[in-house]
């Protein structure tokens, strides 16, 4: 597949551990900040936009398997397929040309949080006996004081957290594919998606 | 090795001594046996079977202790009581008031628990006793591409800029009394156009970085060597491979257990 | 041309430059010349996706025929933030340094004697085990210096190298890069600001500006161009000077204006003794 190939240039060799980097450190501060929200995947979508689907996907396994090397979250790890397909999706919406208009990336961004917690959910029934021993538990105690079982309970405490932050980090990856300069932007394999790229003269 | 984020430390140890690959094989072997039996004690068998020996033989067990307990503490408590007392249905224990502890629902908890310390304890573990550059290294030569080796070292290096800038950033917010204080809207308006500049800039970087990396062969074709040579005990490879059938033999009794 | 832009970068450039030759190119900023560093190295048409138009050689390889991964080999190039060159995947400087040559497949002994005689080359011995994101700006870059050099390469070429640097860090660079020359021969090309070690070290200086080449000669006859002066590029204290003494009258309109200290010194001992 040529095409794959053209994907994984240097640049995006490159470009992926910086999107990590950037996971990690925003993920981190708006942890500190008391923000509830996540935003660890900034990096991920921002690869899937830039460079495709299959980079966007080996971001987010690699970034959450990094999060659980290092030692920084080991609970993380678990989730590294929720967080490739993160990364797949943004690269398909961007092929689709979702990423043009600002309305379309937060819709993006809502449908990658609502396949995100779907297939959080049996993940985090299995390992971590459907809680995340934060704040959106409470979530999870409503739906099962009503009697839904384990699964359906964490899907809905996944519900009511990812497609929100999941719409908030498309939001802010498309305002910064916006703002690069257009001889930088160039520099992507998938630059098309995001903007019309004028002829030189 | 203060300069990447990693949890290595140097420590004379016999573990530490052990080539990566043995320590992983150790490592997928515990994490794999605490997935995949099915039933409360498996997991707990596991963590003082295997992985208390390995940890006091790596002389990590006080680190690796505190390690984990900040972080499956706060799951243990939310499983327990949620699942706990929440449990639709079942056979009641002990009643506090409206709520009571079901059965079924501790045996969850406890199931779920033992889980959480398992994939956390063994992570931690590994990451503990290994060195990521030496583990790379030693996948490149059996066959991971060099380019995947490349990303999760390189990353590991870059972390602590991206902390160190990311911190800035939190100074600054606590300067203006906006870290806890203040509410959400105000903390979220504040954050963002400080991450933004923040994402642009490294951005940049990474033109120059591919540039320098191109610089220096990296997309050389054909098979790239190492400099370091990582050493191993000759007893090694006979280990790992009863481990790999241990991991096997594993599966297949989870496999028959579920059927029962 | 680069991508999105609506003028090119470079014009109607032609450039002849002989092996073992140190060169120098100066000029203001955005004069082109990263992108005339880029084309000699084969970044353009490459790495850059726009047009290029012209022929361009290097050792004898055409750039546009020959593959980038082989282009690097020949033409080695160093750039001005030195922490973007260090890999970010080795954790001493010794490993740092064979990055390159583990890329290239080199078997273990060969890349020992290599990275040892290339230490030895640029003086960082002393820098062996270190980690090389702990280093100053200075060593950083003799790092990346070193880490090209080990390759072997028949051309360096060098983008504003110590730009990013101070005092200190520039004069180990320029240092470094002055021995290659003297011990290995080396054809380099530097780009360059500061201009009082353009003078001393260049054998040869071009200017340019707006992407095309001003002048192309040695660096007493180039750096002393009023043009050159007046497109914003600078001049070299010692110019300054003596343009200073020649605008008060005191400089006679037939003797050249110096560029380096020696020149200065000489100079001004001539107007004293009226010679």
């Amino acid at each position: 597949m040529a095409e794959l190939k053209e994907d994984f240039s240097t640049t995006t060799w490159v470009m992926i551990p910086v999107a990590i980097a950037i996971n990690i450190a925003i993920g981190q501060l708006i942890f500190a900040l008391k923000i509830p929200l996540y935003l660890d995947s900034i990096g991920t979508v921002l690869v899937g936009i830039l460079a495709g689907p299959w980079a966007g996907a080996l971001t987010g396994l690699l970034s959450n398997l990094i999060w659980g090397l290092t030692g920084l979250n080991v609970t993380y790890a678990p989730f590294a397929a929720v967080a490739a397909v993160i990364g797949l999706l943004a690269g398909l919406f961007s092929e689709a040309g979702w990423i043009r208009a600002w309305w379309k990336a937060i819709l993006s961004g809502v449908i990658t949080g609502l396949v995100a917690a779907a297939i959080s959910a049996p993940i985090s029934a299995y390992v971590f006996g459907g809680v995340t021993g934060g704040g959106t538990d409470v979530i999870v105690a409503i739906f099962r004081s009503f009697g839904f079982g384990v699964l359906p309970a964490s899907f809905a405490q996944g519900v009511s957290s990812d497609p929100l932050d999941k719409a908030i980090t498309f939001l802010v990856v498309y305002l910064i594919v916006q703002a690069l300069p257009l001889r930088f932007l160039a520099r992507f394999p998938r630059s098309e998606n995001v903007r019309e790229e004028p002829e030189p003269a | 090795m203060a300069e990447a984020f990693s949890l290595y430390t140097g420590q004379e140890s016999l573990i530490h001594k052990l080539h990566p690959l043995t320590k992983l094989t150790l490592a997928a072997f515990m994490l794999v046996g605490s997935l995949a039996l099915p039933g409360p004690w498996p997991t707990y068998i596991l963590f003082i079977a295997v992985l208390v020996p390995l940890a006091l033989l790596a002389r990590v067990f006080p680190r690796l202790l505190s390690l984990a307990w900040r972080v499956v503490l706060p799951f243990a408590i939310s499983v327990f009581l949620i699942q706990g007392f929440l449990w639709p249905g079942g056979t009641p224990l002990v009643a506090i008031g409206p709520l009571s502890l079901k059965r079924e629902g501790l045996l969850f908890a406890v199931t779920s628990v033992g889980r959480i310390l398992m994939v956390v304890t063994s992570f931690l573990w590994f990451a503990l006793t290994t060195r990521p550059d030496l583990l790379m290294t030693s996948l490149v030569q059996r066959g991971l591409p060099s380019n995947l080796a490349y990303i999760i070292v390189a990353t590991i290096q870059i972390i602590p800029r991206f902390q160190q800038r990311a911190s800035t950033i939190l100074d600054a917010q606590r300067a203006r009394g906006l870290e806890t204080g203040g509410n959400l809207l105000q903390r979220a308006r504040g954050v963002l156009p400080l991450v933004v500049p923040l994402i642009l800039s490294s951005l940049v970087d990474v033109e120059e970085r591919a540039l320098a990396v191109e610089a220096r062969a990296f997309s050389h074709p054909g098979k790239k060597t190492s400099f370091i040579e990582i050493a191993e005990s000759g007893w090694e490879p006979l280990l790992r491979w009863v481990v790999i059938i241990a991991i096997a033999a594993l599966i297949g009794l989870s496999i028959w257990l579920r059927t029962l | 041309m680069y991508p999105g832009a609506r003028l090119p970068a470079l014009r109607d450039i032609s450039l002849d430059i002989p092996e073992g030759q140190f060169y120098a190119v100066v000029g203001p900023n955005q004069a082109g010349k990263s992108t005339l560093a880029y084309a000699m190295a084969g970044y353009i048409p490459h790495f850059y996706r726009g047009r290029l138009e012209g022929k361009v050689t290097v050792a004898g390889l055409d750039t546009r025929a020959t593959p980038l991964h082989e282009l690097v080999l020949t033409a080695g190039l160093i750039f001005q933030n030195p922490f973007n060159q260090i890999s970010g995947t080795k954790f001493t400087v010794r490993e740092e340094i064979a990055f390159g040559l583990e890329n290239l497949g080199m078997p273990r002994g060969e890349m020992r004697t290599r990275v040892d005689e290339t230490m030895e080359l640029v003086g960082i011995n002393h820098l062996a085990d270190r980690s090389p994101l702990a280093l100053s700006g200075g060593e950083m870059q003799r790092v990346a210096i070193a880490s090209i050099l080990a390759m072997k390469p028949k051309v360096l070429i060098l983008d504003e190298p110590t730009s990013q640097l101070d005092p200190i860090g520039s004069r180990e660079v320029f240092s470094a890069v002055r021995s290659l020359i003297s011990s290995e021969k080396m054809t380099v090309v530097m780009i360059e600001h500061k201009l009082e070690w353009v003078a001393v070290f260049a054998d040869y200086v071009i200017a340019m500006v707006d992407g095309q080449i001003l002048a192309n000669g040695s660096p007493s006859s180039v750096l002393t161009l009023d043009t050159l002066q007046m497109a914003g590029a600078g001049q070299t204290r010692y110019t300054r000077a003596a343009r200073r003494a020649r605008d008060l009258g005191s400089w006679p309109d037939q003797h050249e204006l110096p560029v380096t200290l020696e020149e200065a010194e000489e100079a001004f001992r001539r107007l004293k003794t009226g010679a």
